[in-house]
């Protein structure tokens, strides 16, 4: 079998030359740019990484030597953030004076078809006001930049095309749609007006969407612990939408994928399978806004599920002084204030301000009192935080049963898991958990046969 | 289809390093006895006579050291032809001659004069020509094509190229940056292979990734890199054992998957794909020599492109209501642009800031000549002053610091800011009116003295030789 033509003359003299234009990549870029790839999990993944990584420091480079004076803002872009980097083949989300760039890396091989990914062409979060294709030639450590194509161009050809996405969510567009002259790219950074190329607005719907496909998720995202497998294997471009639009549903994906193969990992696999449900909720359930109870208020959504404000009076200033007041143990709030005795005996120290709430939760056929209480302070770095206080306890005349579980998560995952243990003397179990203001946390009640009931998050929104 | 003395006629270096090329009767007349219908000259069957003289060199004691030495007298040839090329199409810009290569390939020797030495040993001396011939498989191509092949794969002749700014893409570059979904495409498309045989590849290639990227990724992690070299027998073996795994039982028995043959099988996937990408290239700008005069011109002057006339009408009143400010913006930008080069420059280790403004000097107010510029400014090649100089970056970033200059001058420009095309346009206008001889346009009083080729100078080049003189004079 012959692959090559006979006649010397006519031979694909493939050697060339390095163009005027290319640039040398620094070896420091170089070290960089492996250090970044080798947070990927995905092998294939990690060498379109390692490409996109020398695409950017390539074009810094460029830009550096070009025009310095243009200010290049790297930090948000998706190849810096291993969560974004393991599910991106483009660049996306870098700054260049006042325009969005996307960067498409290729390497050595030169296609006459280039490879957009959808993510950055259709959800207008990563969309660009420039695509620019970036050639790296990994032995030679040169990238070049072979051309980029505006957002409106891209737009108006792949209209006239009518051009569909391919199955695995990128579009093949022809190489020819790629102006080849990067002095025009530069042209535009430097002169034009960023209002003359507009961007498709982002939907403000994107929590709806999310849950919308809240339940698929729930059952699909799991099956991606293969690294093996992408996103478009599994779900469709709604899902995929709702998932590369959430930066806590990336961040959840990566660590998913990444502590995989480690056997001794197994217990944190089960546990971040089991966190994704509560990342779901805390994405899409409404909240019950905490903050309103230090005004005596408690909001609508709170009323609807049955929270009882408790009287501002009931906290004590010092638990000890108050302990010689008697008060109605059956009560509610006799009873909380027993429990705060006991808490403060082991040190915790609540403010006059905290104000709290109860809810009686009828789980299977099992009675409980959940408290909650709050109150707001200011971290050592004189940031606002707010605290919670969760308690749960039987209601009078019954005891929980040994195993019940009480599990508080926020976005970056579980927080506390508190379980009833047959031997402890303990009668009911608390959580104490602060965060800031932006923060939201979610409560679930386990019993020991797996019913579960999970609370809408609380948030502090003052 | 070639000569025939080709067959008997050897081009090695003498002792000198120069090229010295023999007839050797001996082969000549064992050539015409073989080969008695192309004895006359002429052109002659390739296949044919390979094959035959293969055949003699394997099987006929007597007359193998003949068919041996035709052989390689063939080869030498077209190891020559290799460097010719080479030299034809890199050679002046790049600062290498034909010689230069020929002491890198062309190493062979008389094998008849050896063999009457008694000096003919196993293993002893092995010549790039010895090498071509041992591994060639004629199943798998023809002679002058695997000549070919290995000589511009040859490691010191890809080095010495690439010290003077002349690549090769390895075959294992290629397959790196070449994803599954590529291959399949290519090959289906351009190469219409059968879907079995695709789909074969595609599984190769995942294979080979999984073994060789995540090797270069650790070699680039210990401070290695370079050009990618040939997998090696145990990568290959790893690679066959992905093969496995991913190959169905009927494919893993008829397959032979040996880490020769995997090897092969790589070579000739990344053939193809070479192939391909060639095809794509060619139809790329290329760039090109500055000495050139069409491209001489065209970096000193962007073609502009065509505009409609309300376009022309408002451009031309931008460029009129600048009229004043024009010649301040384009001195402002050169004195920028030269500058921030000059910066750039000296940051470079060794800093070459001196060179860039003398070259700078004598391609714009002397016209010399680029291989002129390389002597004189003590540079290899003249490769190396394109790139020092980047002339067309340098007037596009002139241009384009002039465009920022003007518009900050006065707000009410927004109009053609806010419309690429039209900034484009300007952009080109501009460029115009950058090469508009000054002879033509105005008559300033400056360096007439100092410059024979005053007469012929652009505006560009007027205003930014009467900066470099000042700079000129400040240095030195």
């Amino acid at each position: 079998m012959t692959y090559y033509s006979n006649n010397l003359a006519a031979l694909d003299f493939d050697f060339e030359a390095f163009p005027v234009e290319a640039i040398a990549l620094e070896s420091a870029n170089i070290d960089r740019a492996i250090q970044i790839s080798s947070a990927i999990p995905n092998e294939s993944q990690q060498w379109q990484t390692y490409l996109n990584a020398l695409a950017l420091f390539g074009f810094e480079q460029w830009l550096n030597e070009r025009a310095a004076d243009i200010p290049l803002n790297s930090a948000d872009s998706t190849v810096l953030q291993p969560q974004y980097a393991n599910v991106f083949q483009a660049v996306a989300n870098l700054t260049v004076g006042s325009f969005k760039v996307c960067l498409i890396a290729t390497g050595s091989l030169t296609d006459e078809e280039v490879i957009i990914p959808q993510t950055v062409i259709d959800l207008p979060e990563f969309a660009a006001h420039f695509y620019v294709l970036i050639e790296i030639q990994e032995e030679f450590e040169q990238a070049i930049i072979r051309g980029f194509v505006r957002r409106d161009r891209l737009d108006s050809q792949c209209q006239a095309l009518n051009l569909p996405p391919n199955a695995d969510w990128t579009y093949s567009v022809p190489l020819a749609w790629f102006d080849s002259d990067p002095d025009r790219l530069l042209l535009y950074l430097r002169c034009l007006e960023p209002s003359a190329i507009l961007l498709p607005e982002i939907a403000g719907d994107r929590i709806a969407v999310l849950s919308t496909v809240q339940a698929e998720l729930e059952t699909l995202l799991p099956l991606l612990q293969s690294r093996e497998t992408a996103l478009w294997q599994v779900l469709n471009w709604q899902q995929g939408t709702a998932v590369l639009t959430n930066p806590e549903l990336l961040e959840w994906l990566y660590k998913l994928q990444t502590e995989e193969n480690d056997k001794q990992e197994a217990e944190t696999q089960n546990e971040l399978r089991n966190y994704l449900s509560d990342l779901l909720n805390l994405l899409t359930q409404r909240t019950v806004n905490v903050a309103r109870w230090l005004q005596d208020q408690i909001d609508e959504l709170a009323q609807g599920l049955s929270w009882v404000l408790m009287p501002p009076t009931f906290v004590p200033a010092t638990v000890s002084m108050r302990s010689t007041q008697s008060l109605e143990a059956v009560l509610p709030t006799g009873e909380f204030e027993e429990i705060i005795k006991q808490l403060a005996n082991t040190g915790m120290e609540i403010p006059t301000t905290a104000r709290g709430a109860y809810q009686d939760i009828g789980l299977a056929d099992i009675q409980a009192r959940l408290y909650a209480l709050t109150w707001p302070f200011l971290s050592p770095e004189n940031t606002p935080e707010w605290t919670l206080l969760l308690v749960l306890g039987p209601t009078p005349d019954s005891a929980l049963p040994n195993g019940i579980r009480l599990r508080v998560s926020d976005q970056s995952g579980v927080l506390v898991q508190r379980t009833l243990n047959r031997n402890s003397m303990d009668t009911y179990l608390y959580v104490l958990i602060a965060g800031r203001w932006d923060e939201k946390f979610l409560a679930t009640i386990t019993l020991p046969n797996g019913t579960a009931l999970t609370l809408p998050p609380f948030a502090f929104r003052p | 289809m070639g000569v025939a003395s080709r067959y008997w006629r050897l081009v090695r270096i003498d002792a000198t390093g120069g090229c010295k090329v023999e007839a050797i009767d001996s082969l000549a007349a064992f050539f015409r006895q073989e080969f008695p219908e192309f004895a006359g000259g002429g052109e002659v069957q390739d296949t044919f006579i390979q094959r035959r003289l293969l055949d003699l060199l394997h099987n006929d004691s007597d007359r193998s050291i003949l068919a041996e030495g035709c052989l390689r007298c063939f080869i030498s040839n077209q190891i020559e032809q290799v460097c010719l090329q080479l030299e034809e199409q890199f050679g002046r810009e790049h600062g290498f001659t034909r010689y230069d290569l020929f002491s890198f390939v062309l190493d062979d020797l008389d094998l008849l004069l050896l063999h009457q030495r008694g000096s003919l040993q196993q293993g002893a001396y092995k010549s790039l020509a010895t090498e071509i011939l041992q591994k060639f498989n004629p199943e798998k191509g023809n002679l002058s094509t695997w000549a070919t092949q290995l000589t511009k794969h040859h490691p010191e002749i890809n080095a010495f190229l690439l010290e003077r700014g002349v690549y090769l893409v390895s075959d294992w570059a290629i397959l790196n940056d070449t994803t599954p979904k590529q291959v399949q495409r290519i090959f289906s498309q351009f190469h219409h292979l059968t879907p079995a045989e695709i789909q074969q590849a595609g599984i190769l290639l995942e294979s080979y990734h999984l073994v060789y990227r995540r090797e270069r990724l650790k070699l680039r992690q210990a401070g290695g890199g370079g050009k990618c070299l040939p997998p090696t027998d145990k990568q290959l073996e790893q690679i066959g054992q992905y093969l496995v795994s991913k190959l169905s039982q009927e494919k893993r028995d008829i397959l032979d998957l040996s880490t020769e043959d995997i090897l092969t099988r790589l070579q000739e996937m990344a053939g193809k794909l070479r192939q391909y990408r060639i095809s794509v290239r060619r139809g790329m700008p290329q760039t090109d020599s500055m000495d050139d005069p069409e491209i001489r011109r065209q970096a000193e002057n962007n073609p502009s492109p065509k505009w409609d006339n309300d376009d022309r009408d408002e451009q031309e009143e931008f460029l009129a209501f600048y009229q004043a400010s024009f010649l301040e913006s384009l001195d402002l930008a050169l004195g920028k642009v030269v500058s921030d080069r000059i910066a750039n420059l000296k940051r470079k280790k060794p800093p070459i800031d001196s060179q860039f403004i003398e070259a700078l000097h004598l391609f714009h107010c002397q016209a010399k000549a680029m291989g002129e510029i390389a002597s004189a400014i003590g540079f290899q090649a003249q490769y190396q002053v394109t790139r020092l100089l980047k002339l067309k970056e340098f007037r596009a970033d002139v241009r384009q610091k002039m465009l920022e200059f003007l518009r900050d001058r006065v707000l009410n420009q927004a109009k053609i800011y806010v419309d690429p095309e039209r900034l484009q346009s300007l952009d080109s206008q501009v460029e115009l009116a950058l090469d508009e001889k000054i002879s033509e346009i105005i008559q300033e009083a400056t360096d007439e003295a100092s410059n024979p080729n005053r007469c012929s100078q652009s505006r560009f080049s007027q205003r930014l030789c009467k900066q470099l003189k000042a700079i000129a004079d400040f240095r030195f």
